[in-house]
């Protein structure tokens, strides 16, 4: 019986380690929030020159994130990848990502784009920008993300939900720059300014300020790229009614959020992925993500995507992403004390 | 339940059946009590939670489930009445393309009407200009509740058209002879006799729209109403606080464990037993020209807005981005989604019809407990299935070796069981209620085996009901979203997440692509179903 049971055991056994090595041949997994074309063109190119094969699983961060807790030690991801900090500094917090250092990634990323103990890094950036009617409005009536709150904006400001993690994340940044009481004050000036209550993405915002709903909305620099793009001409119209305002340029700068990346703490190909993020931080990946998906590189001034120079240059606010994710529920909070849906 | 019976029912009336049911009941219920049980753990936003947004929460969840609840019965239950007793030009056309409309998952009709709100914007911009600033803002906030109510009601109200029609039929015309010998008018005897006795039905379909309302993240989310169960979402991803969102959650059960309670008081105060339909075939009541215009222009409002126009939308879409049709796999995407809907939709039905048969044929009150228990799934938003799933498989993980628990095949078709379980469930139960009482009371009393009684009497009286629900879990398998986003294996795409992740990179022009490609797929069975129903009950 005993004999039976060990044999038994045994071929459970081999059977387990078949089924958990079986993949023998390099390959890296990776857990993303991203889904973008520029994304599949980069992983193809990298497997093309190193023949590490990506295993990709889609789905929003948390999610993810949330996923690796449970996995724990037998978690298969090597690499989470997400499109910003707050998320990135949760990750870090949960325990899930492991600190690295690469001279190769620290030269590539810029200090106030990476975690300061190395737990994940920038590969892009986005600026959180003002877009306004060129007909109604002259630039010179815009100044700062603060001058949203005042009452001459009543009724003309379009802005979506603060659900909404770039809305969460430039919130943090106001907390950080101005403290908590006069973030509060903001958001309940902006609420009060609203056009409509907030509905819809990023690009919403912009299409109610085309058709005369509201004067200025506050978007997102990735997603005017999308509008410019469209293939619908109706989107297209719309984004040639607007133009770009970047705030605060008079003292910290315009408020900026990085997609990136960090190591899996239970990584089983850690070499493999630093290499991956070292290829996604490299010039030549740096200028696809700029040219396919309309992001600015790690180092603004290096862009090369022709929409995004045609705004011109900015001063980018210098504070360490990891705030965006340390402020993140105090942001989330003072929106609902603000009652901003 | 008191305990004294649950006491007794365990001691003296378990046996096989209802022990393994029961088993069975309280396994597809163990991701939900991994969420209730965090009622009873605190929270640290809980407090902030409950002094800001929680009755917001309340008050909007209600207003869209009173709103969708109403709107979608009072379409359903008309279109059911009509297509069964009625006879009228197009009447047979109308009988299948009014379920057409459960074909289309909530968030991709809600895609396809979120810019037409934008239609409203010269209104609006009319009255800011001529009256004042809030006057246009109230007018925005009530289009915003109006198009969301009417979005999801002329998507959800076939699931009351589809019960109510296949109980009017069943009815058959023996009573409305027997109402119009009595020298009733046909107005009185819908109101006074066929209302009343489709009323099981009725609520039955009204429980899933419910139950689909308050599931929803992808149509409230698109135009901006906080619920519950968006609420549950941005807490859980916005404040980082999963205790927070699980509590949010516990609380929205709690609020449909009460609703489910007051259903099943409303049906057992009057129970329907009724002979086998009459198999005569049915006389119409013959509408004139004026009803008849009236009655074809009411039936196309549902089959306009819940299936032409979105479909029209999607087709212009797919149209004009053909060469995205090559860069997507759509033939894996198709395949994925077949495999882990038929499965599903299998092996729901076959669990649903023993878990109901054992309680209904031993009469054990301890299985129709669990049975209630198990079936609370399908209030529960997706995502939080996921959030339980995730949970016991953690506390697995800590016992043995993980293999198989999170992010495998196996694990997703468990998690969309306790999904949707409700939805083979609720028919499979009113089917076997109506049908499968008498005879079973008097089989068992005969000492008759309970095997036999299942498969030589059960399984045939109620075979149609029995593909209704298979179905009926097929489409809404086929539909399912964040389930599958979060416990997805990896490289394993269907159709449903191939539409997410597109519109959410912001192409949903492209995503109109696989979001046909489900409704083609989900219309088939549907129409079939159709067909089935009508060569049976007519």
């Amino acid at each position: 019986m005993i004999k039976n049971l060990n044999k038994y055991h045994f071929l459970l056994a081999s059977l387990l380690t078949l089924i958990v090595t079986a993949p023998i041949s390099a390959q890296i997994n990776l857990y993303t929030h991203r889904h973008y074309d520029s994304d599949k063109i980069l992983f193809e190119k990298f497997t093309k020159e190193t023949g590490i094969k990506i295993n990709v699983i889609k789905g929003s961060a948390d999610q993810l994130i949330q996923r690796m807790i449970s996995e724990g030690k037998n978690s298969p991801a090597d690499i989470l990848l997400t499109v910003d900090a707050g998320r990135l500094h949760r990750a870090k917090e949960a325990g899930v990502l492991q600190s690295i250092n690469s001279k190769t990634i620290n030269k590539n990323v810029p200090s106030e784009m990476r975690d300061p103990d190395g737990f994940w890094y920038g590969l892009t950036v986005r600026a959180r920008v003002i877009v306004y009617a060129k007909d109604r409005i002259n630039s010179n009536e815009l100044s700062t993300y603060e001058d949203l709150a005042t009452a001459k904006w009543k009724g003309k400001i379009a802005i979506r939900s603060s659900g909404n993690i770039y809305n969460q994340s430039l919130m943090a940044s106001l907390i950080e720059a101005n403290g908590s009481r006069r973030a509060l004050r903001w958001a309940i000036g902006v609420r009060k300014n609203m056009a409509r209550a907030p509905r819809g993405n990023d690009r919403d915002q912009v299409r109610a300020v085309a058709a005369g709903l509201a004067d200025i909305a506050v978007v997102n620099t990735y997603y005017l790229g999308i509008l410019a793009n469209s293939k619908e001409k109706k989107d297209r119209d719309v984004f040639n009614k607007v133009s770009v305002f970047f705030p605060n340029q008079n003292n910290r700068g315009t408020h900026i959020n990085i997609s990136g990346a960090g190591i899996a703490k239970y990584s089983k190909n850690k070499s493999d992925a630093i290499k991956f993020i070292e290829f996604l931080t490299s010039a030549e990946a740096q200028e696809t993500f700029g040219k396919v998906n309309y992001e600015y590189p790690l180092f603004i001034e290096n862009n090369k995507s022709d929409l995004l120079k045609g705004w011109g240059t900015f001063k980018a606010d210098k504070q360490n992403l990891s705030i965006l994710g340390i402020r993140n529920s105090e942001a989330v909070k003072l929106f609902d004390r603000a009652d901003w849906k | 339940m008191e305990i004294k019976h649950v006491k007794n029912e365990l001691l003296f009336k378990t046996n096989s059946w209802t022990f393994i049911a029961i088993l069975i009941g309280l396994i597809i219920f163990l991701p939900i009590s991994e969420v209730f049980i965090q009622l009873f753990n605190t929270s640290e936003s809980w407090p902030h939670l409950k002094k800001t947004v929680f009755s917001t929460y309340l008050i909007n969840t209600i207003v869209l489930t009173i709103g969708t609840g109403l709107l979608s019965t009072l379409i359903g239950v008309f279109c059911a009445w009509v297509i069964a007793c009625c006879e009228f030009p197009l009447k047979k056309f109308f009988e299948w393309a009014l379920i057409l409309p459960l074909a289309i998952p909530t968030y991709v009709s809600a895609y396809a009407y979120f810019d037409i709100l934008e239609l409203s914007n010269p209104i609006l911009i009319w009255v800011r200009e001529n009256i004042n600033l809030e006057a246009m803002q109230s007018l925005n906030s009530f289009f915003v509740y109006f198009f969301t109510i009417l979005v999801l009601s002329s998507v959800l109200y076939p699931y009351i058209y589809l019960l109510a029609r296949a109980s009017f039929l069943k009815q058959g015309n023996q009573l409305i002879e027997a109402g119009l010998s009595l020298g009733h008018n046909i107005n009185e005897i819908f109101w006074k006799i066929a209302l009343p006795m489709a009323r099981p039905a009725v609520f039955a379909g009204l429980s899933l729209v419910i139950m689909e309302t308050l599931n929803d993240y992808g149509a409230v989310k698109h135009f901006g109403i906080p619920t519950f169960t968006s609420g549950i979402f941005r807490t859980w991803l916005g404040m980082g606080d999963m205790s927070g969102a699980l509590k949010l959650a516990a609380y929205l059960m709690l609020l449909i464990l009460i609703l489910l309670l007051i259903e099943k008081k409303a049906r057992s105060r009057a129970r329907y037993h009724e002979n086998s339909g009459s198999n005569k075939p049915f006389k119409k009541i013959i509408l004139s020209r004026k009803k008849s215009i009236i009655t074809i222009t009411l039936c196309s409002i549902p089959f306009l807005f819940g299936f032409l126009i979105p479909v029209f939308r999607l087709s212009l879409w797919a149209f004009i981005s053909q060469d995205a049709i090559r860069s997507i796999s759509i033939l894996s995407l198709v395949k994925n989604s077949l495999f882990l809907s038929v499965a599903v939709s299998l092996l729901t039905v076959v669990l649903a019809l023993l878990l109901v048969f054992s309680a209904k044929y031993f009469q054990s009150k301890l299985t129709s407990f669990t049975n209630r228990f198990a079936i609370l799934g399908y209030s529960v938003p997706g995502a939080v299935i996921a959030m339980g799933i995730l949970l016991l498989s953690a506390q697995i993980n800590k016992i043995y070796v993980d293999i198989i628990l999170s992010g495998s095949l196996l694990i997703l078709i468990f998690a969309f069981i306790t999904r949707f379980f409700a939805v083979a469930w609720q028919p499979i139960d009113s089917g076997m209620e109506r049908n499968c009482k008498n005879i079973n009371d008097a089989s068992r009393s005969l000492g008759i085996p309970a095997i036999f009684s299942l498969i030589k009497v059960n399984i045939p009286l109620i075979k149609n009901t029995l593909i209704t629900a298979s179905i009926l879990v097929f489409i809404d398998s086929m539909k399912e979203l964040p389930l599958t986003l979060i416990l997805r294996p990896f490289n394993f795409n269907t159709l449903s997440t191939a539409t997410f992740d597109l519109s959410s990179q912001a192409q949903i022009v492209e995503s109109s692509v696989p979001a046909l490609c489900i409704i083609m797929i989900v219309a088939i069975p549907l129409i079939s179903l159709n067909l089935k129903g009508k060569s049976k009950l007519q």
